[in-house]
C-alpha cells in the first residue's frame, strides 16, 4: 500500500474540502479518503494520485442531550465522540471493528458494526443526516437533525458502506441512547456448532432483544456463545436466565462473565489482523447453520465469528494460497445459495491479484449503482474500483 | 404544470385495454373520479387506472407508458397524507387493489414476502400466531398497504423505539419506469453494493414502482404497559416528554393529544380520556415482562413531578386497546368538530416542543382557525390538524400549515416525518435544502427515472406550480 508516497491533502473545514475535490476532478486526479486508516485492507485498493485525509475535520458539532441526537464532524474519532457522549450518560449505539482508530466517517463509509446491530440497529438504522463532498466539488445534504424525517430522497444510505465512492462525507447525524443502567454478560460452550445456533436462536426468538449474540469457534470443536444484556435490572437478569435455559437445553451450562465487552472487541478485530484471509458473509437467519457447518470443515479453518443475531458470519482460513483460495470459492457460493452475500474482507497481497474482494458475482441492481457512481463522480476520481460497483 | 405530447384521454384508454385487457382498465369518466383524491386536499383526475394481477404486468404497463409518454403513478388504499397517489401531470394510475397477498411467512428467517397492496394490519395478524410482527404502526394501518408504506417511509406511534418502515424492509422487486424489474436485496440484513432499497424506501414513487417486498418480523413484546397521564396544559404535557426522555428512559411510544383533539376523540371512539385536560400523554413500554412495572412507575412518578392531573395504567388489555383506540382513530374522529382539516407532518428536536406548540397556537389565532394537535411527541413528530368548514378557506389553512412547517424547520427541524413531501409540499422544500441538495436528488432521481415519468410533479419543486411560492419567499 503505496499510501505514504502519494500527495497528502488535508482540509480544515467542508468548503476547503469541497475545493480540494473540485481541484482534483479538474485535474482527474484520484483521490483515498482516508481517515484513522485503520481499514485499508477492505475492498480493492487500486493506486491513487493523492490521500485526502479527514482527520482535520473533527469534533462535534452540536449535541443536545435531550434530543438524543450528536452531529459530529466526519474526521471525529470515534473514542473522542463516545468520551464526548459519555460526559452526559449517553452513547452511539455501534460497536465497529478497530473503535480505538477509526474515524466517524471511516465507520459509516465502511459499514462497521460488530455484535450491537440486532438491538441497536446498524449505521444505516442511526444516521440519520449527512453532509457529503461529491465527487465534483458539490455539498450536499441529506436528512437532517431530527429523529424522524422523510424529506426527500434518504442519500444518507447510499454512504453507508459506500467505501467513499459516491463522496467524502465531512458531518454526520446520529441518533443517540441513554447508557443502559445495566450491562451484563454471559457464556456458554458447546462441544457442536449447531447447538450453539440453536441456543443463539432461541433468545432471538424472545423480546429479549440482546445486545449482543455472539458464536465463536476454531478447529478444537469448542463453541462459545456469548451473551451480553443491557437494560434495567430485572430484564436484563431474566435475559441471562434465558442463555442458562438455552444452554441446558443442549446440554451446556452457562456461566456469568464480566469480561464479555472486551472478548467481544477482540472477536471484532478479526479483519484486522494481518494472518489470514477472512470471509464476510451476511446470511439469512436460519442458513447460519448450515453454512458455519460446512465452514468449518474447509481445509485452511482458523476461526469463525457470528453475530447470530443478525447473521453475519466471518470465517478465518489460513494456509497455502490455493487452498484459501478454494475455501473462499466454497464461502462465497454457498453464502449466494443460502440467498445471501458475502465478501472477501481481507486476503494476503499474495492473493490481492487472484481473490477479488467482492468475488465474481455482481450485486443486484448493479447498473443502477453505476449511473448513480457516475453522477455523483462524474470523473470517477473517488477510491477508483474500490467498492463492488467500481 | 408540465405538459407532455404523450398518449392522452380515451385513446391512452383503449390502447391500454388491448395491452392488459378490458378486466384491468378503468377509463370512464365517473369511475375515473374514485381516483382523483387520496387522504390529503390536492386532487387530479387521471387519464385511467389500471389493475395489475402481477409483476409482468407492471412491467408491460411501464415499458408501454414508457414508449407513448405517459406518466405512472401508483396507489395503494389511497390513504397518503400528501397527495403522494394524485396523478397531478394525468396519465395511469396503478392501483394495487390485486396485488394484495402475502407471499411467504418466513417464521425461521423471522421475514415475510408480500405484495405491494398488502394491508399493514393484514401482516401483523397473519404472523401473530408465529410470535412475531411488523413494526410500523401507522394510524391508517387497518387501510394502509404496505406499498404505500414503502413508498413513504410510514412510521407510527410505535417507531419511537423500533424505527420506521425503511428499519424493517431487506428486499425489494422494483419496477422501473422503462419496465426493467430489478430485485434487490433479499432475506439477510445486507447485501453488499449500494443500499439501492435504503434509497428506494420513502421514494414516493418519483423512482419506479414496487412490486414485492421482503419485511423484517419482530418477535412481540412478553408483555406491555400502557400509561394515560393528563396535564392542565399542553405545556405541562410537552415539557414532561423532555423529562422522561431527559431521564434516559426511552418508551416504546409518547403520543400527545390536546384539548380540542380529546374532545373529538371522546364523541367518536369515547376512548375514556380526561376533556378538561389541556394535554394528554398516552405512553407505553414494552419487551420482557420483567421489569415493566417498576419502568412504568418511573415514567408515572416523572408526570406526577411534572403536574400530572390524572394517571392512568391499562389493566387489561381490553383497556389497552381503547385507550389506542383513541389515538388511531384521533383523525377520523376531526369529523365531530368540523367537515374538513388540513394535517401537517413537520418535525422539530424534542426539547422545542413547548415552544413550537406555542407558535402552532399564534399561527391559529392569526388565521382564525381551529387547530387541534395529535402526535408523535417521542419523535418530535407534530401532526397539527387545521379544521375548517369549505372549500374558500383552503388557502388560508395552506398559509397556516406553511407557517407551522416554516417554525419546524427554523427549529432546526423537517416539513415532514412520515406522510411525504408529494404534491403538497414539493414547493416548500426549498425551505429545507439548498439548490445543491435538491439537485444531488435530481442525480438520484435521473439514474432511476431518467424518462421522468414515474410520479412526475412530486417531491421536486416544479416551475409552474411553485412560482407563486418562490416569489412569496423572495419577499
Amino acid at each position: 500500500m503505496s499510501v505514504a508516497a502519494a500527495e497528502r491533502i488535508r482540509p480544515p473545514d467542508a468548503a476547503a474540502c469541497a475545493r480540494a475535490v473540485a481541484d482534483s476532478a479538474a485535474a482527474s486526479r484520484s483521490l483515498r479518503i482516508r481517515g484513522g486508516g485503520t481499514k485499508d485492507y477492505l475492498g480493492e485498493l487500486l493506486p491513487a494520485d493523492a490521500v485526502l485525509d479527514t482527520t482535520a475535520l473533527a469534533g462535534v458539532i452540536a449535541h443536545v442531550p435531550a434530543d438524543l441526537t450528536v452531529t459530529v464532524a466526519a474526521g471525529t474519532r470515534f473514542t473522542d465522540l463516545r468520551a464526548a457522549l459519555a460526559g452526559a450518560g449517553q452513547f452511539l449505539p455501534l460497536d465497529p471493528p478497530h473503535a480505538e482508530g477509526a474515524t466517524i466517517g471511516g465507520i459509516v463509509a465502511a459499514n462497521s458494526t460488530g455484535f450491537w446491530r440486532a438491538r441497536y440497529g446498524g449505521v444505516r438504522d442511526l444516521l440519520i443526516g449527512t453532509t457529503a463532498v461529491l465527487g465534483d466539488g458539490t455539498i450536499a445534504r441529506s436528512g437532517g437533525r431530527v429523529v424522524k424525517n422523510v424529506a426527500g430522497y434518504d442519500l444518507n444510505k447510499l454512504f453507508v458502506g459506500s467505501l467513499g465512492t459516491l463522496g467524502v462525507l465531512v458531518e454526520c447525524t446520529f441518533k443517540v441512547l441513554p447508557r443502559p443502567p445495566v450491562s451484563a454478560g454471559a457464556h456458554a460452550h458447546f462441544a457442536r456448532i449447531g447447538e450453539a445456533f440453536a441456543a443463539a436462536d432461541a433468545i432471538v426468538r424472545t423480546s429479549a432483544r440482546a445486545a449482543a449474540l455472539a458464536i465463536s469457534g476454531g478447529p478444537g470443536g469448542d463453541w462459545e456463545l456469548l451473551v451480553q444484556a443491557d437494560g434495567d435490572a430485572a430484564p436484563v437478569e431474566r435475559t441471562l436466565e434465558l442463555l442458562s435455559r438455552a444452554a441446558s437445553a443442549h446440554g451446556a451450562g452457562a456461566q456469568r462473565h464480566e469480561g464479555v465487552p472486551a472478548v467481544l472487541a477482540t472477536l471484532n478485530g478479526i479483519s484486522g489482523r494481518a494472518e489470514g484471509t477472512v470471509v464476510r458473509s451476511a446470511l439469512p437467519l436460519a442458513a447460519q447453520t448450515a453454512f458455519a457447518t460446512s465452514a468449518v470443515r474447509l481445509e485452511g479453518f482458523t476461526q469463525l465469528v457470528a453475530d447470530a443475531a443478525s447473521g453475519i458470519v466471518r470465517v478465518m482460513l489460513r494456509g497455502e494460497d490455493v487452498v484459501v483460495q478454494g475455501g473462499c470459492d466454497a464461502l462465497l457460493a454457498a453464502a449466494r445459495v443460502c440467498g445471501g452475500s458475502a465478501r472477501i474482507e481481507r486476503r494476503s497481497d499474495s492473493l490481492r491479484a487472484r481473490l477479488p474482494a467482492w468475488g465474481d458475482a455482481e450485486p443486484a441492481g448493479r447498473f443502477l449503482m453505476r449511473r448513480l457512481k457516475e453522477s455523483f463522480d462524474p470523473r470517477g476520481i473517488l477510491e477508483p474500483g474500490r467498492s463492488a460497483v467500481g | 404544470m408540465t405538459v407532455r405530447a404523450g398518449l392522452r384521454g380515451a385513446a391512452l384508454v383503449a390502447a391500454l385495454t388491448d395491452l392488459v385487457g378490458k378486466d384491468k382498465v378503468i377509463g370512464t369518466r365517473e369511475d375515473l373520479l374514485i381516483y382523483e383524491y387520496d387522504g390529503a386536499v390536492d386532487t387530479a383526475t387521471p387519464d385511467a387506472v389500471v389493475l395489475p394481477n402481477d409483476t409482468a404486468d407492471v412491467a408491460k404497463l411501464s415499458r408501454f407508458c414508457h414508449q407513448h409518454d405517459v406518466p405512472i403513478v401508483p396507489r395503494g388504499a389511497g390513504t397518503g397524507l400528501s397527495g403522494g397517489a394524485i396523478p397531478v401531470e394525468g396519465g395511469v394510475v396503478v392501483s394495487f387493489a390485486r396485488m394484495a397477498r402475502i407471499l411467504e411467512i418466513d417464521a425461521p428467517n423471522m421475514r415475510a414476502v408480500v405484495q405491494p397492496g398488502l394491508v399493514n394490519l393484514h401482516l401483523s395478524t397473519a404472523v401473530a400466531p408465529h410470535g412475531l410482527y411488523f413494526v410500523p404502526d401507522p394510524s391508517s394501518q387497518k387501510a394502509c398497504t404496505l406499498g404505500g408504506n414503502v413508498a413513504e417511509n410510514s412510521g407510527g406511534p410505535h417507531t419511537l423505539a423500533y424505527g420506521v418502515t425503511t428499519n424493517h424492509v431487506t428486499g425489494l422487486e422494483i419496477v422501473l419506469s422503462d419496465g426493467s424489474v430489478v430485485r434487490l436485496g433479499g432475506k439477510a440484513i445486507e447485501y453488499e453494493g449500494y443500499d439501492l432499497i435504503g434509497a428506494f424506501v420513502g421514494s414516493e414513487g418519483t423512482l419506479g414502482i414496487v412490486t414485492e417486498i421482503t419485511v423484517r418480523l419482530t418477535p412481540l413484546p412478553e408483555d406491555k404497559r400502557t400509561i394515560l397521564a393528563a396535564f392542565s396544559t399542553i405545556d405541562g404535557a410537552s415539557e414532561t416528554v423532555s423529562a422522561i426522555i431527559g431521564a434516559g428512559i426511552v418508551p416504546s411510544a409518547i403520543e400527545l393529544m390536546d384539548q380540542l383533539a380529546t374532545e373529538a376523540v371522546e364523541a367518536a371512539v369515547g376512548a375514556g380520556y380526561p376533556l378538561d385536560a389541556g394535554g394528554i400523554l398516552l405512553m407505553e413500554v414494552d419487551g420482557l415482562r420483567d421489569g415493566l412495572d417498576e419502568a412504568a412507575a418511573r415514567i408515572e412518578a416523572i408526570c406526577r413531578a411534572n403536574g400530572a392531573t390524572t394517571l392512568r395504567r391499562a389493566a387489561t388489555t381490553l383497556e389497552r386497546d381503547r385507550l389506542w383506540a383513541g389515538r388511531k382513530g384521533a383523525f377520523a374522529a376531526m369529523g365531530r368538530l368540523a367537515p374538513a382539516y388540513y394535517v401537517q407532518d413537520g418535525v422539530i428536536p424534542r426539547t422545542r416542543l413547548p415552544d413550537v406548540l406555542r407558535t402552532v397556537r399564534e399561527v391559529a389565532q392569526r388565521h382564525g382557525v381551529r387547530i387541534a394537535n395529535v402526535f408523535h411527541a417521542g419523535d418530535g413528530n407534530l401532526h397539527p390538524l387545521i379544521l375548517f368548514a369549505n372549500e374558500s378557506e383552503l388557502e388560508g389553512v395552506k398559509q397556516a400549515g406553511l407557517e407551522i412547517l416554516e417554525a419546524c424547520v427554523a427549529a432546526g427541524g423537517s416539513i415532514t416525518g412520515e406522510h411525504g413531501v408529494g404534491m403538497e409540499k414539493n414547493c416548500f422544500m426549498p425551505l429545507q435544502f439548498t439548490a445543491e441538495d435538491l439537485a444531488t436528488m435530481g442525480r438520484v432521481k435521473a439514474a432511476f427515472d431518467p424518462a421522468g415519468l414515474a410520479n412526475p410533479g412530486k417531491i421536486f419543486p416544479t416551475p409552474g406550480r411553485c412560482r407563486e411560492f418562490q416569489l412569496a419567499a423572495r419577499r
